[in-house]
C-alpha cells in the first residue's frame, strides 16, 4: 500500500515536472516553429504551386524550376554574383587570419587593435552601406580623392554605377564589416591550441613557418570552417548592403540570389516563384556547407557536440 | 631566446587600424560639414564644423518617431528573449524524455538563417493579423537559440546543492529560476541583452517587409527611406548615419567582452 | 554607503548620465521654445533704425522663401513671436531702399528663444 502511494506520488511529481518543461520549452519553441520550421516546408510547397494572394493554390509540379532554369537570365546573374560573393570570403578569411596572427602575439596594445577592427561588425548594416557609397562617390568620395589625387586616374570613377565595378566595390563593404568577425573567431581559435605544442616544436628547431604550417593550421580547422560558413551564410544577410548601396543595379550586375527572391516576392508579387528561389539557394547553401566540411577534413560535427 | 622587434607588427597593426577607421571619420567629417558636401578636392578636416546637421535630422524626417519604434521594438525583443530564453534554457537543464530530439531540433533550426524563411514568415505574420504592428516585427526576434544555449550552460554550472537546498525551502521552480540561477548567471543576461540589443536594433529585411506605413518603421528603414526621399545631397544624412550607429557602438564598447564571448559560443557550441 | 555602490557600475552610471541629460535638455528645451526671435538694425554708423521692414524666410527644401515680416520700433529693436522654426533667414530694409545682407539663422531647436546680433543697412548700390 505503502509502496503503491510512492510509486503514484513519484509518477505524477514525474508528470508535473514534464508538465513543467513543456510549458517552459513552448514559447521559444513555438516561434521557431513558427519562423524557422513551418516557413520551410512552406516554401517546398509553394515552389510546386502556381499560387498568389488572391488566388487558390494550384499544383504545377517543376514549372517555377522550369522556368528559373531555362527562361530566366535574372536567375543566373543572381546565382553567378552569389557565387562570386561567397567565393571571395576566403580573401577575408586569409587577411583575418593574418590579422589573428599578429594580434595574438605578445604584441602591447593588442586590445586596442583588436577592438578598433572588430568596431565595425557590429554596425547597422543599412549605415555601413550608406557609409560606403559615400566613400565610393564620384565628387565628394574618399576613394575618388585618393585615386585622382594620386594621379592613378584622370577622371572620377563611378563604382557603383559601372558594370565592371559595382560588384567588387560591394564586397569590399562586406569584407570592412565582416572581418572584424573572422578576427575573433579565428582569435577564439587561436588561443584554444595549447601553448605547450609550440614549445615543444621550438625545442626541437622547427622554424616558424612550419610551425605555422603543422600545428596552427590543422587545429585551427574547426575555426575555418566555422568562418567560411559566415562567409556563406552572408551572401544571405548581406541583403541590407545591397538593397542601400546599388539595390542590385547597374542591370542586374550586383543582383545576389536574396535580393532577386525578395524583388520577386514583394515587388513583383510572386510568392511562389520567390519560394523556389529560396529553396534553390537553400540548397547552395547546404551544398556548399557540407563540402567545406569535407575540405576542412569532416571534424565539423565536433561543432554541434 | 632572441626576440624579433616588434615595431613591424605594430605599424602593420596601424595601417591595418588606420585603414578600418577611415570610413567612420569620413562619414564624421560630412556629418559636421557646412552646406555643399559636394566641392572638390574635399576637405580632410571638415570646414567651420557645426552641430547644426544634427538638428536638421530630427525636424526633416520624423526622427523621435522612427527612434521611438525602434525602441519599443527592441525592448519587446528584450524582455521576449530574457523571459523565453531563460525558460527554455532552465527546461534543458532538466532530464526528460526527448530532450535530446529538441536539442537536435534547435541545432538545426540554428542553420536555417531567418532570410531564406521571409515569404511563408510574411504570409504567416499576415495569418496572425499582426503585419504593420510592433509585435509583427518584433515576433522572430523573440527567442534566440544562442541565448539558450547561453542560459543552459549558465544554469549548469549551478552547484546542485544549492538548487535542490531551494527546492526544501518550497521555492517554486520560477522562484529557483528569478531569485537563485539568475543572480548567478549575470554574464548570460549581459550576453543576452546585448546580443538582442544589437540584433534587433539592426534589423532591416524584416521590418522592411512586415511595415507598411511610414509611421511604423524603424530607423533602418527611416534611414534607407531618408536615401530615397532626400537623395545624399545633404549632410544631414550622415548626421543621421552618426545618430543610429552612435547607440549600437556605444553597447559595444561597454560591454564588448559580453558580446564576444556572446558571438563565439554561439560560434563554437554550435 | 555601499548600498548605493551599484550606481557606478557602468551599465548603471551610463544610462542614468543619459536620461539626466535628456532630461535636462528637454527642460532647458520647455523654457526657451516660445520661437521668439529678437534683435536691432542699424545703418552704417550704428545709428538704431526704426521702421524699417525685417522680413524671416523660411527654408523650403533647397531654397528660402518669405515667412513673416515686422517692422522695427523707435528703438530699432524688432520681435518675431511663436516662429515654429529651426532654421531660416532674416534681412532688414528701408522705405528708401537700404538693405542689409541676409544673415543665416541656425537654431538648436525648434522654436528657440534667439537675441540676434544687429542687421547693419548698407547703402543702395548703383
Amino acid at each position: 500500500m505503502a509502496r503503491a502511494s510512492g510509486s503514484t506520488w513519484f509518477h505524477r511529481k514525474q508528470t508535473r515536472e514534464l508538465a513543467l518543461v513543456g510549458c517552459f520549452l513552448l514559447p521559444a519553441l513555438t516561434i521557431f516553429f513558427l519562423y524557422r520550421i513551418l516557413p520551410l516546408g512552406w516554401n517546398v510547397w509553394l515552389s510546386f504551386n502556381s499560387w498568389s494572394p488572391l488566388k487558390g493554390a494550384k499544383w504545377v509540379g517543376i514549372d517555377n524550376y522550369q522556368e528559373m532554369l531555362f527562361d530566366d537570365d535574372v536567375f543566373w546573374d543572381a546565382f553567378a554574383n552569389t557565387l562570386i560573393f561567397i567565393g571571395c570570403s576566403p580573401i577575408a578569411i586569409a587577411l583575418a587570419f593574418a590579422i589573428a596572427l599578429l594580434v595574438n602575439s605578445d604584441l602591447k596594445g593588442a586590445a586596442v587593435y583588436r577592438t578598433i577592427v572588430f568596431l565595425s561588425y557590429p554596425l547597422m548594416t543599412v549605415a555601413v552601406g550608406i557609409i560606403w557609397r559615400w566613400l565610393y562617390d564620384e565628387r565628394g568620395g574618399f576613394i575618388n580623392y585618393v585615386l585622382r589625387s594620386s594621379g592613378i586616374v584622370d577622371q572620377p570613377v563611378k563604382f557603383l554605377q559601372s558594370f565592371d565595378w559595382a560588384l567588387a566595390c560591394v564586397i569590399a563593404a562586406e569584407f570592412w564589416q565582416v572581418l572584424g568577425f573572422y578576427m575573433i573567431i579565428l582569435l577564439t581559435g587561436l588561443q584554444s591550441i595549447p601553448q605547450h605544442l609550440y614549445e615543444a616544436a621550438r625545442v626541437d628547431g622547427v622554424p616558424p613557418y612550419a610551425r605555422l604550417l603543422r600545428i596552427t593550421l590543422p587545429l585551427l580547422r574547426p575555426s575555418i570552417f566555422l568562418c567560411i560558413v559566415v562567409g556563406i551564410l552572408n551572401s544571405f544577410t548581406s541583403f541590407d548592403l545591397v538593397y542601400v548601396m546599388t539595390n542590385g543595379g547597374p542591370g542586374h550586375a550586383t543582383e545576389l540570389l536574396i535580393t532577386y527572391i525578395y524583388k520577386a516576392g514583394f515587388g513583383q508579387t510572386r510568392f511562389d516563384y520567390a519560394a523556389a528561389l529560396t529553396i534553390v539557394q537553400f540548397f547552395l547553401l547546404v551544398v556548399l556547407t557540407v563540402i567545406a566540411n569535407k575540405l576542412s577534413g569532416g571534424n565539423a560535427g565536433s561543432l554541434e557536440r | 631566446m632572441r626576440r624579433a622587434p616588434s615595431w613591424p607588427r605594430h605599424a602593420i597593426m596601424i595601417a591595418v587600424s588606420v585603414l578600418m577607421l577611415i570610413p567612420f571619420y569620413w562619414v564624421l567629417k560630412t556629418s559636421l560639414t557646412g552646406e555643399n558636401i559636394y566641392a572638390y578636392p574635399p576637405r580632410i578636416v571638415p570646414v567651420d564644423p557645426h552641430l547644426y546637421n544634427y538638428v536638421d535630422v530630427w525636424y526633416l524626417i520624423p526622427f523621435p518617431r522612427y527612434l521611438l519604434n525602434s525602441l519599443i521594438v527592441t525592448a519587446m525583443a528584450i524582455c521576449g528573449n530574457l523571459l523565453f530564453n531563460t525558460a527554455a534554457g532552465y527546461a534543458l537543464t532538466k532530464q526528460f524524455p526527448g530532450r535530446r530530439w529538441i536539442v537536435l531540433l534547435l541545432l538545426s533550426c540554428m542553420l536555417i538563417p531567418f532570410q531564406a524563411t521571409i515569404i511563408p514568415a510574411y504570409l504567416i505574420t499576415a495569418q496572425l493579423g499582426v503585419l504593420n504592428t510592433h509585435l509583427g516585427i518584433a515576433l522572430p526576434l523573440l527567442s534566440t537559440i544562442i541565448c539558450i544555449f547561453i542560459f543552459k550552460a549558465s544554469f549548469e554550472s549551478v552547484p546542485r546543492s544549492l538548487i535542490d537546498a531551494a527546492r526544501v525551502d518550497g521555492l517554486g521552480e520560477w522562484r529557483i529560476v528569478v531569485r537563485i540561477l539568475l543572480p548567478l548567471s549575470k554574464s548570460a543576461v549581459a550576453t543576452n541583452v546585448i546580443l538582442t540589443f544589437i540584433w534587433s536594433w539592426n534589423a532591416f529585411m524584416w521590418p522592411l517587409i512586415v511595415t507598411r506605413s511610414p509611421e511604423m518603421q524603424t530607423l533602418p528603414l527611416g534611414l534607407a527611406r531618408f536615401l530615397s526621399v532626400l537623395e545624399d545631397t545633404t549632410g544631414a544624412l550622415y548626421a543621421f548615419v552618426v545618430l543610429v550607429l552612435v547607440p549600437g557602438l556605444a553597447i559595444f564598447l561597454m560591454a564588448q567582452k559580453e558580446f564576444i564571448r556572446g558571438l563565439t559560443s554561439g560560434a563554437t557550441k554550435g | 554607503m555601499s548600498r548605493w555602490r551599484f550606481l557606478g557600475h557602468r551599465f548603471v552610471a551610463v544610462p542614468l548620465a543619459l536620461v539626466i541629460l535628456i532630461g535636462g535638455w528637454n527642460i532647458y528645451i520647455a523654457f526657451n521654445d516660445d520661437g521668439r526671435i529678437r534683435g536691432e538694425v542699424r545703418d552704417g554708423t550704428g545709428a538704431p533704425v526704426p521702421g524699417a521692414t525685417v522680413i524671416f524666410f523660411e527654408r523650403n527644401f533647397i531654397n528660402y522663401q518669405e515667412m513673416k515680416r515686422t517692422v522695427t520700433d523707435a528703438s530699432g529693436a524688432y520681435r518675431f513671436d511663436g516662429m515654429q522654426v529651426h532654421v531660416g533667414q532674416l534681412e532688414a530694409r528701408t522705405a528708401d531702399g537700404r538693405l542689409s545682407a541676409r544673415r543665416q539663422l541656425r537654431l538648436w531647436f525648434r522654436a528657440q528663444n534667439v537675441e540676434m546680433a544687429p542687421l547693419v543697412l548698407e547703402a543702395p548700390r548703383g
